[in-house]
């Protein structure tokens, strides 16, 4: 009897010290996107054309780069994480969702800006050479900007020499939608780009969409370029004519990958080739690649994209939150009316697993950023009902032996063991379900076999350390005997009729 | 009412055995049924599964009609348009080009007198569902040999057998109630399949280790066929069963009803439609399908047939499953006593010792 005693007093105190640290560590499970709004992409890799296998460091860098660019969005406990080649994205309560997502696998952050000067790190550049800057006093500090609205200027490191900067222009009028700051010159515009060597030299070739955006708007720009114009100034000469000409930079977030020389007013769109500055073969390739990707060195396929409203998400999780307390309410009404003290016990039971999965819940959401997403409370929900079984299978066997002239101590004692093994044969079949689900599934499926098995474990300890002891407690105690009744058992005098 | 008393007290005996041909035909038809539904209607598979975009948006007063007029200009004009809840309107359309969704969900926006940012939207790309599918069914088959391997360890492989067979019987009753009704099928579906499965086996597991307990107490006697040992154990676990499935639906309808109060509950409520007729096919499938089917090949074992074949000489034919004799039903290892001492006992050290059962952990 001591050691049943000790049992509850241990699982009483594990539970509620359980409940005073997590409240103290202010602990709270981490809620997933369905429950709090927000944006979430998968990404995958698409086959490379020349049929080379993808690599491991390849899929870190691309996922480094991902989370560059969304930690420059500025919103909260952004993650980006890899499964195998998957890439996973999400977001949580964003402004502008589709904005996010666009930005985060897609091509948009390649653009093409007139050079309007050459500097160097820490020196400010000329007046003369701000001029046409709308933004010109932001630039005076001669720091670099990581990005810039299409409308306004920018400061761009060289990629090979970091000390190198050059000044960028804003793209013409006409290449703005409507003044809105979005371009229309960017990596959109590019169908596809490669590396070819050409004797001398490695050379990159460029073919542009057709139309706007695409060939059109790029030729715009060159016509500006080539003459020299204020908007695209002479700050290079060109190698057969000697003349000078104007330079174009390509932008990625504020590097400037290359900034060739623009001889030519009017391409047509798959003629467009940078050569020249004694480019070598990974040099070649890795621009190439930019041009096709971005900055991503490899293509990245959004294979399911979901943005969730916040009032959605938030009524989710409410009436997840409702839904388990009439449940619950209704269990334990039910449980009482059948089970009276018995039902009593069980929703202890019920209490002591539940504090205890909310300290793990929290505890996990907060340390190692596990989401608690919709599927994972209906997987929460689900398992009330097996929580619960584990107690009616012990109570009927119980009834059961009762019934059967046992007196209600010796079946207290015997029932136990036999219902135990029942109930951890029971609960080993889920929790085999659980894992094989876990490591063989994705997404939403594997959060729900996560909580469900960490419910099924918890089961088991409450079942063993409280409900079991408990009973044979309260069997323990003088009088019951006389009263089955209050175990939710037939009077013994009532038997016979 | 005098059901609910005998059942309460223990004191129902209920002849499965009897009621299993019935079940087995009723069993077998929605099983084809289901399976012609599934031949012949198919699944209506969302967009998860599919590839296209869905959006959800709260926009109360408007109707179905009123959207498909806003949408007529855009790519989602030939999509489906649904109200769910009380006044949520989803949109599903073959569209995943971000240009065109993010066109819609403007429209949808305006349309409701939402920011987008309010608009819900899912796009997922059409070789995206067919890796989640593939990586379920390769979770399923998986599943399928390591619980059947578990069952036939702790209990015997011919209960392994049959919680198999029980389990893929409630599958394919589940999924055909989706096929017949065309209820839009979701990764939500998907789990709660997957958990009609759980709870299906493990009233099965329930079930028969019960049978084994009190097989194992009674098989000695040889005085009962196998068949009479699994209807005594059905009526012992038939309150378990009855308690669990109604403390297991009562959670799940409240999520059905709550679900149906708020906006953003749809997850909740196709997930509860699903796991409704999961419990109640899987409590079904346990006493009906899974035991019957054991019982069918125990009883071929020579001893049980042996055991048969006197029993039924004796009482010189069909009369129906018999009950266990009450003293033999107490059969626990220890002698029945006569009539319980409601006077002071001492305790529980009084009770005589017993022998202990061999058990196999």
């Amino acid at each position: 009897m001591r050691r049943q005693a000790t049992y509850v007093v241990l699982i009483v105190l594990l539970s509620v010290g359980g409940i005073i640290y997590t409240l103290a560590a202010g602990n709270e499970p981490f809620l997933g996107l369905d429950l709090q709004g927000g944006a979430s992409v998968v990404l995958e890799p698409a086959e490379p054309e020349d049929g080379t296998e993808i690599n491991e460091e390849t899929l870190d860098q691309a996922v480094e780069i991902i989370r560059n660019r969304v930690d420059g969005l500025g919103v909260r406990e952004p993650e980006v994480t890899r499964h195998g080649a998957t890439i996973l994205v999400q977001i949580p309560g964003v402004e502008d969702e589709a904005r996010a997502i666009d930005l985060v696998g897609q091509t948009a952050e390649l653009r093409f800006r007139p050079v309007l000067a050459d500097g160097m790190l820490g020196v400010p550049f000329s007046e003369a050479a701000l001029a046409s800057c709308p933004n010109a006093s932001e630039l005076l500090t001669a720091e670099p900007t990581p990005d810039a609205a299409a409308a306004e200027c920018m400061i761009g490191t060289d990629k090979r020499n970091e000390a190198v900067t050059y000044l960028l222009g804003p793209a013409p009028e006409l290449l703005q939608q409507d003044g809105d700051g979005v371009d229309r010159l960017n990596g959109e515009s590019l169908e596809t780009a490669a590396a070819l060597f050409q004797v001398p030299e490695w050379i990159v070739s460029i073919t542009f969409r057709a139309g706007s955006p695409g060939i059109d708007d790029f030729n715009n720009l060159a016509s500006m370029c080539a003459s020299g114009s204020v908007g695209c100034p002479p700050t290079g000469i060109d190698r057969s004519s000697g003349r000078g000409v104007g330079r174009l930079a390509i932008e990625i977030d504020g590097v400037v990958e290359s900034a060739p020389n623009v001889a030519v007013a009017n391409f047509s769109r798959d003629s467009i080739v940078i050569s020249g500055g004694s480019m070598q073969e990974d040099e070649a390739k890795d621009l190439a690649l930019v041009l096709r990707f971005g900055a991503l060195p490899l293509e990245l396929i959004p294979q399911e994209s979901r943005i969730v409203s916040s009032t959605l998400g938030e009524d989710a999780l409410d009436s997840g939150i409702i839904a388990a307390i009439i449940g619950l309410a209704l269990v334990s009404i039910y449980l009482v009316a059948y089970y009276r003290l018995l039902g009593v016990i069980a929703i202890l039971s019920l209490a002591i697993s539940g504090s205890l999965l909310w300290t793990i819940i929290a505890w996990l959401g907060e340390t190692q950023g596990l989401a608690l997403t919709l599927a994972g409370v209906t997987g929460l929900i689900v398992s009330i009902g097996v929580s619960v079984d584990s107690n009616v299978v012990y109570f009927e066997h119980l009834k059961e032996d009762v019934r059967n002239d046992r007196s209600l101590r010796s079946a207290v004692e015997r029932a136990f063991p036999i219902a135990y093994s029942t109930i951890v044969k029971a609960n080993v079949a889920s929790l085999i379900a659980a894992a094989v689900l876990y490591f063989l599934t994705v997404g939403q499926v594997k959060g729900f076999a996560l909580f469900l098995g960490l419910a099924t474990v918890l089961d088991l300890v409450a079942t063993y350390f409280f409900m079991g002891p408990a009973i044979r407690l309260l069997a323990a105690r003088d009088g019951v005997e006389e009263k089955p009744s209050r175990f939710g058992i037939p009077n013994p005098t009532e038997v016979s009729s | 009412m005098k059901m609910l008393r005998m059942l309460y007290r223990g004191e129902h005996h209920f002849d499965f055995p009897l009621m299993w041909r019935k079940a087995l035909l009723g069993s077998g038809a929605l099983v084809l049924l289901s399976v012609g539904a599934l031949l012949f209607a198919g699944l209506n598979l969302g967009i998860e599964f599919e590839g296209g975009t869905s959006w959800e948006v709260n926009a109360p007063g408007q109707s179905v009609a009123e959207a498909r007029d806003a949408l007529s200009g855009t790519g989602a004009a030939a999509g489906k348009i649904q109200t769910v809840g009380s006044s949520v309107i989803r949109v599903r359309a073959d569209l995943d080009d971000p240009a065109s969704v993010n066109e819609v969900t403007t429209v949808l926006g305006n349309f409701a007198g939402v920011e987008g940012g309010d608009v819900s939207v899912t796009t997922v790309g059409p070789s995206w569902g067919d890796q989640i599918t593939g990586k379920a069914r390769n979770a399923l088959i998986w599943f399928f040999f390591i619980i059947a391997f578990y069952i036939a360890i702790r209990l015997e492989w011919k209960m392994a057998v049959g919680a198999l067979v029980a389990v893929a019987h409630d599958i394919v009753i589940s999924v055909g109630v989706y096929a017949i009704f065309q209820f839009e099928v979701t990764p939500a579906t998907v789990i709660a399949f997957l958990t009609i499965m759980g709870y299906s086996l493990y009233d099965t597991i329930v079930v028969y280790d019960k049978v084994r307990e009190v097989a194992g107490r009674l098989s000695v006697t040889g005085r009962y066929t196998y068949t009479e040992m699994m209807n005594q154990s059905l009526n012992q676990v038939l309150m378990r069963s009855i308690n669990t499935s109604i403390t297991s639906v009562l959670p799940v309808l409240s999520m059905l009803v709550i679900g149906s109060f708020f906006l953003g509950a749809l997850t909740l409520q196709e997930f509860a439609i699903a796991l409704l007729i999961g419990i109640v096919v899987g409590t079904y499938s346990s006493i009906f399908v899974a035991s019957s089917l054991v019982a069918f090949m125990k009883e071929r074992e020579a001893e049980h047939a042996a055991v048969a074949k006197k029993v039924v000489t004796r009482a010189g034919g069909d009369v129906g499953t018999r009950v266990v004799a009450k003293q033999d039903a107490a059969l626990g290892g220890i002698t029945a006593r006569p009539k319980r001492a409601t006077a002071d006992r001492p305790s529980a050290a009084g009770v005589p010792p017993r022998p202990r059962k061999k058990k196999k952990k």
